[in-house]
């Protein structure tokens, strides 16, 4: 035991937990308000996206995912393929939850890309910058979800908004990592012959920097799109509807029909999404590599 | 590299070696299946066995199922709080002798649609309106939509139901359609315990109107003055359609078979282990306000009610645990 300091550490300091709780619960009663309008504009958006896809009819979605799938790959096949596997959630009955989680998804890649396009530029111009965003980014991607949360709760209340908000922050980062790295990749010597042919640094960054960067940047947009999908389980353990409603109650209740069907349509989406992104990234390849 | 090599496999023996030094001493574990009163009653158990035997002890964390199964097969060893209504397979479980059953730890539990108190009778100290003075039953609700208002549904209210997946979502579902209250409210499920106690919590503390499924015992119906809505008497026929009030349910102290085998002095002990619904929200809420952990809850619990202490074990180690929190 005389040697006990070596494997227990020798002195800690009691942190004062409960003062954090207080403050935490005084700061929701006392901006209440605000918080409540933040909560009503995001409730609204996700509402007025859901209330679009319901009034699209199914095949008409159908036939949209075939022309994109096609256009974007070139094969009908694939078209074909992946346009029948939408037609197969709507067939399990699982249409009115795909688009109640596909509002939430689109809500929070709407909002992160708003937001995380003008963040990821910003860096790219300062070395100082990006150092000073990059452990929040990491702390951001590495935080355990409920840790945030909880306390998201007591600001936003169950539901929606704050699936939206955790979303948000867990997906937005993609798009801001790779907009910085798609503008700093490239080459120095094109951005100095913008520059040298008189063009200003906004006409370089919007004409030449972003351009080129596209690729990247679209790839950012497809991750940050698979990053929100892989919240859409979790989310619904703080009340959003939807299909990962659906998986959370199979998966509770060991019902694995259930859970399988539900988690198949959320594959289905995923996949989907992913190859119409990444028909995006490749034709914006073809398209800078052809200028 | 060689070196470097040496070394890791040296660190790694050392460590197994320390690692098997250990696991000579006996360790005990219990469920933890996930709510507070469970890690309360395990650190009270916890606490005087490892006060009377010397076994440490620790927790196996999952799920109620998951911890049942895990109970079955073996792994874990004590579950203070089985909650047998919510376990499809208990009673079979238990006529085919896949487990212990040592004694109830507690069944005078309520659960049900809670609302503050202040919805109904205000609280001037809060300077709160009663905003639902007639409130006394679940189908009353269906009088004031307006005052659980729903966020994403205008004119709709908001009911907070059971947790997916829980025995008593599908029986509330069922109680939501029974008293028609589909109408005019939406039977919204908070989707994991965290988040139900979060939404209560922050209405609470601002003062708002909530209508929400909770039970006791919890720290939060121990801390939060809440009231439980009347219902139809209990009918045992009728109330998985949702019909009449929600039974207590018995919890009981589970022992898998393999550890009962050699553990004659700890079954005589669970066997005996028996609290209140009360006792434990006592403690829970205790522990809340003061921010203790569990065995710092278990023992000011213990040393609160040493009559406890006289009833689950005899005079001599009464005594010794008495001993030991007055130290």
């Amino acid at each position: 035991m005389s040697a006990g300091w070596i494997y227990n550490f020798p002195f800690e300091i009691n942190i004062n937990l409960k003062a954090i709780d207080d403050a935490v619960r005084a700061f929701s009663v006392k901006y209440e308000a605000f918080f409540k309008v933040i909560t009503k504009s995001l409730g609204g958006l996700v509402n007025s996206i859901n209330f679009v896809l319901n009034k699209i009819p199914w095949f008409v979605l159908i036939l949209l995912v075939f022309i994109v799938i096609w256009r974007t790959s070139n094969k009908i096949s694939k078209g074909i393929i992946f346009s029948s596997l939408l037609f197969l959630v709507g067939v399990a009955g699982l249409w009115n939850l795909m688009n109640e989680t596909l509002s939430i998804i689109i809500a929070s890649v709407v909002i992160s890309l708003l937001f995380g396009f003008p963040i990821g530029i910003l860096i790219s111009t300062s070395n100082r910058l990006n150092k000073a965003v990059r452990p929040i980014l990491d702390t951001m991607q590495t935080m355990p979800v409920f840790v945030y949360l909880i306390p998201a709760l007591l600001f936003f209340g169950l539901g929606k908004p704050p699936a939206v908000i955790a979303t948000t922050i867990y997906a937005i980062v993609p798009i801001i990592r790779l907009t910085n790295h798609g503008i700093r990749q490239i080459n120095a010597e094109v951005v100095e012959a913008s520059l040298a042919f008189g063009s200003t640094k906004l006409q370089s960054l919007i004409k030449v920097q972003i351009p080129q960067a596209l690729p990247t940047i679209m790839t950012g947009v497809n991750q940050t799109l698979m990053m929100a999908m892989a919240m859409v389980v979790t989310t619904s353990m703080i009340g959003a509807t939807g299909l990962g409603m659906e998986v959370l109650i199979g998966v509770n209740r060991i019902e694995i029909g259930r859970g399988l069907v539900s988690g198949s349509a959320v594959v289905i989406m995923a996949v989907i999404l992913d190859r119409a992104t990444q028909g995006l990234v490749q034709r914006s390849e073809v398209k800078t590599d052809g200028q | 590299m060689k070196k470097f090599i040496s070394v890791l496999l040296l660190s790694v023996l050392i460590l197994t070696l320390t690692g098997c030094e250990a696991s000579t001493k006996k360790e005990i574990s219990f469920a933890d299946a996930g709510w507070d009163s469970i890690k309360f009653h395990n650190a009270v158990a916890g606490t005087i066995i490892n006060e009377l035997y010397g076994h440490t002890w620790t927790e196996i964390s999952g799920s109620t199922t998951v911890v049942h199964e895990g109970l079955i097969k073996g792994e874990i060893d004590i579950h203070m709080e089985v909650w047998t209504d919510n376990i499809a397979t208990y009673d079979d479980d238990l006529k085919n002798d896949r487990l212990k059953e040592l004694g109830v730890n507690f069944d005078d539990n309520y659960q049900g649609i809670y609302v503050p108190r202040y919805v109904i009778e205000g609280d001037a100290e809060r300077g709160i309106e009663a905003s639902a003075p007639d409130l006394k039953t679940v189908w009353d609700l269906k009088k004031y939509p307006e005052i659980f208002p729903d966020d994403d549904n205008k004119d709709m209210g908001r009911i907070y139901g059971g947790i997916p997946g829980w025995e008593i979502d599908r029986i509330l579902e069922n109680k939501f359609y029974f008293n028609n209250l589909d109408e005019n409210f939406i039977y919204f499920r908070p989707g994991s315990d965290a988040a139900l106690s979060a939404a209560i919590t922050s209405a609470y503390e601002k003062g708002q109107p909530i209508a929400a499924y909770y039970w006791e015992p919890t720290w939060l119906l121990g801390k939060y003055d809440m009231v439980l809505l009347e219902d139809n008497p209990f009918n045992p026929d009728t109330y998985q359609n949702g019909e009449t009030e929600l039974p207590a349910v018995r919890v009981t102290v589970g022992m898998s078979n393999d550890f009962a085998k050699d553990n004659q002095e700890l079954i005589d002990f669970l066997s005996k282990y028996r609290t209140s619904s009360a006792l434990t929200s006592e403690a829970l809420a205790y522990m809340q306000d003061t921010g203790s952990d569990y065995v710092e809850a278990a023992k000011w619990f213990m040393s609160e009610h040493p009559e406890l202490l006289d009833q689950w074990l005899n005079t001599k180690d009464a005594k010794k645990i008495k001993d030991s929190l007055n130290k």
